[in-house]
Order: C-alpha cells, then structure tokens, then sequence
C-alpha cells in the first residue's frame, strides 16, 4: 500500500536560517564599523581643532602680510628712483669734495717734492672708490725733477700710478712738467686696512 | 532561491558594511599619518607665513631705507645748499671775510652759474639733479703760509664751499700768487620761508 504523504502548510516550507545568519553578522558588522567610524570620526575632529584653529589663523596673518606687502611695494613703485639715485650720487660726491682735505694734500705734497721742484697747480677730479685723481703742474730747476717727482710719488703709500703727460724746458732754463697721479688720502688708506 | 528573495536587504546590508569599511580602512587604520599631515600641514603653513612675514618686512625696510635716503637728501639741499636767494651774498661775505683774515684781499672776483644735470645718465633720460652750481673765482697773492692759512680757514667755513682748483705761482721775493676756484651749490626753487607761506 501506497503511503500517503500530505503537504499541509499553507507556503510552501524554506529554510531562511543561513540569510538571516548572514543578515545577523554583517549588521553587528556594519555596527561596529560604524560606531568605531563616529568615534573616528569625533577623535579626529576633537584632536585637530587647535591645529585647524591654528591653520585658520595662519592662513589670515599670511592674507595680511601680503596685503601689507602688497601696500609697501605700491609705495616703493611711487618713489622716483631715477631721480633719487642721481641725486644720491651727486650729494654724495659732492659731500666728498667737500670733505676733502686740501691742507693734508699740500702736506703730502711737501713731504714727495724735492728741494729744487716747485708746485705750480692742482686739480682733483674724485672717483667713485673714493681715489681721487690729480692733475699737477710744476716747475723744476733741474732736468731730474719729473723723474725725482714720480719715485718718490711711487714709494708713497698715498699716491699711486704717476704718470706724466708733458714736459718742457721754460725760456728760463727751468723744466715744467705736469703729471696725472692717483691720490688715496689718508682716511681712505685707514678704511681699506681695516 | 532564498537568497534572491531577500536581496534588496542584502545588497543593502552589503553596501553598508562596504561604505564603512572603506572608511574605516581609510580613516581609523591610517589615524595616525592624518594627523600627521595635519601637522605637516601647519609646519607648511607656518613656513609660508614666515616667508610672507619677511617678504612683508624686506619691502617695509626698503621702503623705509629709501624714505630716509630721500630725507638726507632733501636735508642736505635745504639746510646745506638752500636756496641762490637765502645763501648766496652771505657765501660772498664768507669769502671775503676769510681772504681778508688771511691778508689776501683779491683785486677782482669772477662768478659763474651753471644747472647740474646727472652726467652718468644717458641723453634720453637726463636726470635733473634740482641744483645750480655757483663758481667764484679769484687771485691773490701773498706767502706760501698766508696760502696755507686761506685754504684752512675755507676747509673750515661753516659754509658749504668747495675749493675746486688751486694754482701757484712765484712773484718777488717770497711771495706766491694763488688762484683759486671755488664752487658751491644752490637748491632750485624757493626758499623755504615762502613756501611755508
């Protein structure tokens, strides 16, 4: 005999179990991630305020020493400095001709012209280095003075480069000469051995 | 077949627990270099200020330096040179108390008057300096410590008078005729007092 097997539920019967296993473990999955994620989340932000607080500010005081530079440079665009240059050049030069000692010249003078050669004129011309070029005219009695002149302008410190452009015997029988010499004077000696 | 009935949940489960693990992985496990580069970050931030800050200084200062050159300046030509109309006789008077102090009274005096352009500048951007140089030109004659003493009492002068070029030559006896060139320079414009006014 045939045994009856009767179907009585009103669905058909499946087994859920495994989804909802599934379902259960990536739900306490997710939880936990999500939970350690805020906490993450709110760590971070808590741990970085100052330092973010600190940036903000930065970033400002930055803004604002740029605008200040920005003012500054505008400023300096409104100087005429063709002129102030020329300028500058010009009173500095002439500050210098005027601080030029004339009487410690002449000492020097004295102290490198022999007995017999007698200075006839003087003309500086300054430099920029703070040389000062000098024009000289004299007079000799002996053939010699031109050559005399120039050694002992070549063995003091505070000449250099003498060098002559003319000389001629006068209807006298005396010589004139002039020479071109570079003068250091003495405050320009001391600043260089410094 | 079961898995497919429930797949809206799953696949939303799924994208859930792949979101935050992304985040998680990227955030949690590499905590420690963020803040680092947050730090970083402020180290960067605080070398670019310290470099607007100097910038910002560097440009202060030299406008500052150019400021106090344009006053030494402008003190020079106000209170050294001023101007032909407030300095010029009282220069005149100078020279002449000085030569008759040394004993050597000049029977003539010459003067020029020239405008000082900058001589470095090149001819289509001459530079006008804002000054006019005054020459005075004179001979004298008397001993060789009379000259010396004339070129002392002029290096001296409280006025700003600039001995040019000096010339000697021997007369009768001991003495020397000097001739001499000074110069001086004047402030164009007017003078102060009426511009004040």
């Amino acid at each position: 005999m045939k045994p009856i097997h009767l179907n009585l539920a009103a669905r058909p019967y499946r087994d859920y179990r495994p989804v909802y296993a599934v379902v259960v473990v990536m739900s306490l999955l997710t939880a936990f991630l999500m939970l350690n994620n805020i906490e993450t989340y709110y760590r971070y932000k808590h741990d970085t305020r100052s330092t973010t607080n600190r940036i903000g500010q930065i970033e400002a005081q930055t803004r604002q020493e740029k605008q200040l530079e920005e003012i500054s440079q505008r400023k300096l665009k409104g100087i005429d400095l063709a002129t102030l240059d020329a300028q500058t050049r010009f009173v500095n030069a002439k500050l210098a001709e005027r601080a030029f000692s004339w009487s410690t010249l002449l000492d020097e003078l004295e102290s490198v012209l022999a007995q017999d050669v007698r200075l006839v004129s003087v003309a500086p011309q300054f430099n920029g280095d703070g040389s000062i070029n000098l024009a000289l005219d004299f007079e000799a009695k002996g053939p010699n003075g031109m050559i005399v002149t120039i050694n002992r302008m070549n063995a003091d410190p505070q000449f250099a480069n003498p060098f002559p452009k003319t000389e001629e015997i006068t209807p006298s029988g005396g010589y004139k000469f002039n020479l071109v010499v570079k003068y250091h004077p003495p405050e320009t000696i001391l600043r260089a051995a410094k | 077949m079961i898995w497919r009935e429930k797949r809206v949940l799953l696949i939303i489960l799924g994208l859930l627990l792949a979101a935050n693990a992304v985040y998680f992985f990227t955030y949690r496990v590499s905590y420690q270099s963020r803040l680092d580069d947050r730090e970083q970050e402020l180290t960067q931030k605080e070398a670019e200020l310290a470099r607007a800050h100097a910038a910002r200084v560097k440009a202060e200062r030299t406008f500052q330096a150019y400021r106090q050159v344009e006053r030494d300046v402008q003190r020079v030509f106000d209170e050294h040179w001023a101007t032909q109309e407030e300095r010029f006789t009282r220069l005149v008077a100078e020279v002449k108390r000085l030569t008759t102090a040394s004993s050597m009274v000049p029977a003539s005096v010459g003067f020029s008057a020239a405008v000082v352009t900058d001589p470095e500048a090149n001819r289509r951007k001459k530079v006008a300096i804002g000054a006019t140089e005054v020459g005075i030109a004179f001979g004298v004659e008397g001993t060789y410590e009379q000259v010396r003493r004339l070129i002392n009492l002029l290096e001296l002068s409280q006025q700003f008078v600039i001995i040019d070029q000096i010339g000697l030559s021997s007369r009768e006896g001991q003495n020397l005729a000097l001739t001499i060139h000074l110069k001086t320079l004047f402030r164009e414009g007017k003078p102060l007092a009426n511009q004040r006014l």
